[in-house]
């Protein structure tokens, strides 16, 4: 052992818990009910100016978790920090103080430990309690599903289909529409990579897997247009992967999936192929498609296929889709892009084509011999 | 204080070993050491082989049909009764490498050279198994890109063929160092490490064959 | 004393034994087998790698200036994130805390000359500089896009770019995991005699705790990249849906690993606060069974909470429940170290030298991103924090306002024990504020961006900013205070530089800290102890005198700080 001969170092303690310990304790507690009390009955968006109002039910459950969370999450890092910040002030050592003085020598305080594992274990058992409601709302909650819908993520947009519309050229809507008021279903699957369904304002989201079908169940409750976004890394245009969420009252929407049927059932195509200007469309060609797209024979590939013989082409008498080319299944890659062996391409929402620019570009392609 | 080494009375194998340590303490420390790192090398092997198992029981228990069909074509089961008498092999290899260490320590040199050698030919042989099985298994349309099947398989017995190989080739070794005089009756660590690689091979199999050919 | 009774006997002993120094600048510099050497060349390269990783941090706040992406393409900004998020945690983090201070402090402090195996130890170092041009070589083949966790099948579009990504972290994992057994034989085998394992020091417990998870959490992640590099090579369908895999799998793979290595940074800083804050509050640390059982528990805990990664990812109900107790269950340990250091504090003499003050500032920001931890772990409230930006700034709080301000605390703190050198007071002060502001105004804003809507891995957010007007100010606050953040590494760089020519010699002991490191000259010899040190009770006693006979220096029974550190004398930059 070292020299046992030197004198033992001054130990230098407050009294009590140190001066003003038990104000400062009750200033912070003050503070913290001042916080709960906000937080608890205040709307969110009071706090946080951008935080969206819930639009379902399950999004109010969850909201209402997160008040719970928030409570407890500030009151354990203000007096935390709070007290790092008031140890540091009272207990610092003073200039003058000779060098070896130490502090007030404590090795534990059983007491206060069991409390400081106990208390914190009770907080998140009650936690884990409201976090299993919820999670049970969720997972089991909602009643029968009035609509079941899918949504299919794909490069770079996600497709959504409805009852009745499935499989036909037009499953694929502009937006997503949700009826208020009834139980609906959401079936997510993705046709190429991971994506992920998520909308701010409904607060759920699933992974879009491809080769497995999640679902997520609510009522929606409260009208509006909203974003849907990808929030998986899903490629390049991960980021302007977005699409629109309509939720309406189910009279509206009723009309809206009827006059969706009525189309499909029509058959007729919308866009007026007819009225294409080739003209137009090789500017356009130029403008939107020629980084992936060369006018050369199919081989010369940049990301896609050469489309100068798209029409005649005696090796590759079909489209990429295997259907004839007409300008009808042209215009049918153009409006949902492709996925398979050959590549991607993304569809008309995310090249932002209107129906006159299918009409042109369709035009175009066509008259290229 | 040098009183704390015990002076109590060893029985057995401990007076053996005690009179060995106590010539060289240096080396009874760094065996020490070096056993426990090449148990930990071992034990960490253990989840590499866990990881892709782990894989294969998932891939497995999430497949609608086992063994899963590629396009119209349901795949094969293995082959239990061949995979079972190659198994026998290597087990048999464990067997005699414990006969060579237990020779090697009861200075029987020339034993100890028969058993590693019988137990590298039942290596070879477990080897030459298993390229028979891999030749069965590839006629029978299972392929390492073609179904997660193939896939867990190939990796997974390759894997564990590998380290056969390694094994046989560190066993060679061993056995030329042995021949080099590196090893002596006190000193054997070498051997001591072989041996376990050896036996952890063998226990590997024994999970492997249970997960793709009694399963 | 009743510790001596179990005290070894001495003469006629291994330890007497010390071998001849190398010779040749090869030797000693480039493959030493030296842990103090081996430990600075980790540094070296770990700060390396960081002054590239930190760049296109810088790159892509730049880029998130404007919504529409102010800078670069969207496929420059995907490999900027991806080779930032790899780098930090592979080759910087890992490297830095294990690598690094785990090499340089914990022979020292367990009264060893080297660790087990330091052969071992050459080759792990040696793969990482290899593994890390592997990974920038990705740039070459047209570069890696798919985020640090590199999900499959998206992955795979990389090709070689992510084949080669796959062989460097593999590599990185081998290195990791051979780290690991050798610190877990070191210190099982190798501490002074008279250290039982309650005698440690906390950070042992922590390098402990550390080498376990990385020994076998390691070999599960270079198994899950090994399975992705077949599939990208050999087309080997483990994750292809369309031929029966899933992608599932390799998140679960992935995570099995990914989880515990989050323990893995931040355990040795928890190790580092465990030894600062008992030293500068001058008093022994509180509750030092709690702290050093709580590190065990927690490195047991996180091997079954990985899937709290993957709630909202296609796991089924059952375990998202599962995996959520488990998560919360390991917030228990982690609040009773926090508790204990904050307990430290109490009643303490607090000295505020740079390190002291970085270790004050992680018990603030660590606190606050395990804070957040909690509302990430609850299923229902990770279904709308998962993927957004509110992920980004938890993790950012535990990374580097964890793991890395531990580590920028242990700098001051065991540098002056490597170089003999002092580093200055007054530079590291400024170096602490800045980057305790730079980093806290950076990170904070993301948490309410995130709860708002921004997804993260966005190269623009036109329609995010679209419906949140403020979302283009916040961004901008944080880019234009994440300088902040490289002013201060570039001063601490500079000041560790300055330190080397022009700081006070450090001496023996200039914190009057009592672990072993500080009973030996600075640098210390190559062979770190002459005479192996007994030990006789644990290092924070500081009103005994300090428990450890056969030591090689004349030491100080109470040791104290060294006069030139105290408040009338201030150290300062040039003087």
């Amino acid at each position: 052992m070292a020299q046992t001969t030197a004198p033992q170092p001054q130990q230098i303690g407050p009294k009590g818990m140190g001066p003003g310990f038990w104000p400062y304790t009750i200033a912070l507690t003050v503070l913290n009910v001042i916080f709960a009390l906000l937080i608890l009955f205040a709307p969110l968006d009071f706090i946080m100016p951008g935080w969206s109002h819930p639009v379902t039910d399950r999004a109010a459950d969850i909201d209402g978790l997160f008040k719970f969370m928030s409570v407890f999450g500030f009151a354990i890092f203000c007096y935390v920090a709070g007290y790092v910040a008031y140890f540091a002030i009272v207990f610092r050592r003073r200039p003058g103080e000779p060098a070896g003085t130490i502090g007030v020598v404590v090795h534990d305080a059983p007491k206060l430990e069991f409390w400081w594992t106990v208390i914190p274990s009770v907080l998140l058992v009650i936690l884990t309690g409201l976090s299993i409601v919820v999670w049970y709302k969720i997972q089991f909650g909602t009643g029968a599903p009035a609509l079941t819908m899918e949504v299919i993520g794909h490069q770079f947009y996600f497709e959504y289909r409805y009852p009745g519309l499935k499989g036909s050229v037009y499953s694929q809507t502009d937006a997503m529409h949700l009826p208020i008021g009834k139980p609906v279903r959401i079936l997510i699957t993705s046709a190429d990579v991971i994506h992920q369904f998520w909308a701010p304002e409904i607060r759920l989201k699933a992974a879009a897997v491809p080769g497995l079908v999640q679902n997520l169940n609510f009522t929606p409750t409260a009208p509006g247009t909203f974003d849907v976004a990808c929030s998986e890394y899903c490629g390049v245009d991960h980021s302007v992967m977005q699409g629109k969420l309509v939720i309406e009252s189910a009279d509206k929407f009723e009309k809206w999936l009827a006059a969706q049927k009525q189309r499909a059932a029509a058959g007729a195509h919308p866009i007026p192929l007819a009225r294409g200007n080739a003209a137009s469309g090789k500017a356009l060609f130029a403008q939107k498609c020629s980084a992936c797209h060369a006018i050369a024979p199919f081989d010369k590939k940049i990301v896609g296929p050469g489309l100068a013989k798209l029409t005649d082409d005696p090796q590759h008498p079909t489209l990429v889709t295997g259907k004839s080319p007409t300008r009808d299944h042209i215009a049918e890659i153009l409006e949902n892009g492709y996925t398979g062996p050959i590549g991607a391409m993304p569809n008309r929402q995310a090249n932002g084509l209107s129906d006159q620019n299918i009409a042109d570009l369709v035009a175009y392609l066509v008259s290229l011999k | 204080m040098a009183t704390a080494v015990a002076t109590a009375p060893l029985a057995g194998h401990e007076a053996v070993a005690a009179r060995y340590l106590e010539v060289d303490p240096v080396y009874a420390e760094t065996r020490s050491i070096r056993l426990l790192g090449f148990v930990f090398f071992l034990l960490s092997d253990c989840v590499l082989f866990g990881a892709f198992i782990f894989a294969y029981v998932y891939l497995r228990i999430s497949a609608p049909t086992w063994p899963p069909f590629v396009g119209n074509h349901r795949l094969p089961w293995f082959d239990t009764a061949f995979a079972a008498l190659n198994s026998i092999v290597l087990f048999g290899s464990g067997v005699t490498m414990h006969f060579a260490l237990e020779n090697w320590k009861h200075l029987n040199r020339q034993k100890f050279y028969r058993w590693l050698i019988a137990t590298i030919i039942l290596g070879l042989g477990f080897l030459l198994g298993q390229a028979h099985e891999w030749t069965g298994v590839l006629r029978g349309g299972v392929t390492w890109p073609g179904s997660t099947m193939g896939a867990s398989f190939f990796t997974l017995t390759g894997m564990h063929g590998f380290h056969v190989f390694v094994g046989v080739c560190y066993l060679t070794v061993l056995g030329l160092q042995a021949r080099r005089g590196i090893y002596t009756g006190s000193k054997y660590f070498g051997l001591t490490a072989g041996t376990l690689y050896w036996h952890f091979v063998d226990v590997i199999w024994v999970v492997l064959f249970t997960l793709f050919y009694v399963w | 004393m009743e510790a001596g009774t179990t005290a070894p006997h001495v003469g006629h002993d291994p330890h007497d034994h010390i071998h001849p120094p190398p010779e040749g600048f090869i030797r000693k510099y480039v493959f030493s087998l030296d842990h103090k050497v081996i430990a600075f060349q980790y540094f070296i390269t770990g700060l390396l790698f960081m002054l590239i990783a930190g760049s296109f941090a810088e790159l892509i706040r730049l880029q998130l200036w404007e919504p529409n992406g102010a800078i670069m393409s969207h496929n420059a900004y995907d490999t900027m994130f991806t080779i930032h998020g790899t780098a930090m945690v592979w080759l910087v983090v890992i490297p830095l805390v294990t690598g690094a201070l785990g090499n340089f402090v914990m022979p020292l402090q367990i009264g060893a000359r080297d660790v087990a195996f330091p052969w071992l130890n050459m080759l792990s170092f040696w793969i990482l500089p290899v593994a890390g041009l592997t990974l920038f070589s990705t740039f070459l083949a047209g570069g890696a896009h798919a985020g640090w966790t590199e999900y499959p099948p998206i992955s795979l579009a990389d090709g070689t770019a992510g084949a080669l990504w796959c062989a460097a972290i593999f590599l990185v994992g081998i290195s990791s995991t051979i780290t690991g057994l050798n610190f877990m034989v070191t210190i099982i085998k190798m501490r002074a005699p008279g250290m039982t394992w309650t005698r440690m020091p906390l950070f042992i417990w922590a390098s402990f705790a550390t080498a376990f998870m990385n020994m076998f959490a390691t070999v599960a992640l270079s198994s899950a990249l090994f399975a992705l590099f077949l599939e990208h090579v050999f087309n080997v369908p483990f994750f292809d849906a369309n031929r029966g895999g899933s992608a599932v799998l390799y998140e679960h793979m992935f995570w099995f690993y990914s989880h515990p290595a989050v323990y893995i940074f931040i355990l040795p800083a928890f190790g580092v606060i465990s030894e600062i804050l008992p030293v500068f509050a001058r008093k022994p640390i509180f509750g030092y069974k709690m702290i050093a059982f709580s590190s065990l528990a927690i490195a047991i805990l996180s091997f079954a909470v990985w899937a709290h990664h993957m709630f909202p990812s296609g796991i089924s109900p059952w375990l998202q429940l599962t995996f959520m107790i488990i998560t919360y269950a390991i917030g228990v340990p982690t609040g009773i170290k926090v508790f204990s250091w904050i307990a430290t504090l109490w009643a303490g003499r607090i000295h505020f030298t740079t390190a002291m003050l970085y270790a004050m500032g992680f018990l603030i920001t660590f606190t606050f991103g395990g804070i957040t931890g909690i509302f990430l772990a609850s299923v229902p409230a990770d279904f709308h924090e998962h993927g957004t930006y509110f992920v980004v700034a938890h993790f950012h709080y535990v990374v580097a306002g964890g793991a890395l301000m531990g580590f920028l605390a242990a700098i001051p703190y065991w540098y002056p024990k490597a170089t003999g050198r002092l580093m200055s007071e007054r530079m590291g002060r400024w170096s602490f504020w800045l980057f305790f502001i730079g980093f806290n105004a950076t990170f904070f804003p993301m948490h309410w961006l995130g709860l708002e809507g921004m997804p993260r891995r966005y190269a623009s957010y036109v329609a995010f900013a679209t419906g949140n007007p403020d979302a283009v100010f916040w961004n901008q606050f944080e880019t234009v205070f994440s300088f902040l953040m490289v002013v201060s590494i570039g001063l601490l760089a500079w000041n560790m530089i300055w330190s080397i020519r022009h700081g006070k010699p450090a001496g023996i002991n200039p914190w009057g800290a009592r672990t072993l490191e500080w009973t030996i000259s600075s640098p210390p010899p190559y062979y770190n102890f002459r005479k192996i040190p007994i030990v006789y009770d644990r290092p924070y006693d500081f009103d005994k005198p300090l428990p450890y006979r056969n030591l090689d220096n004349d030491i100080d029974a109470y040791p104290e700080p060294s006069p030139v550190l105290l408040r009338q004398e201030p150290v300062r930059a040039g003087a």
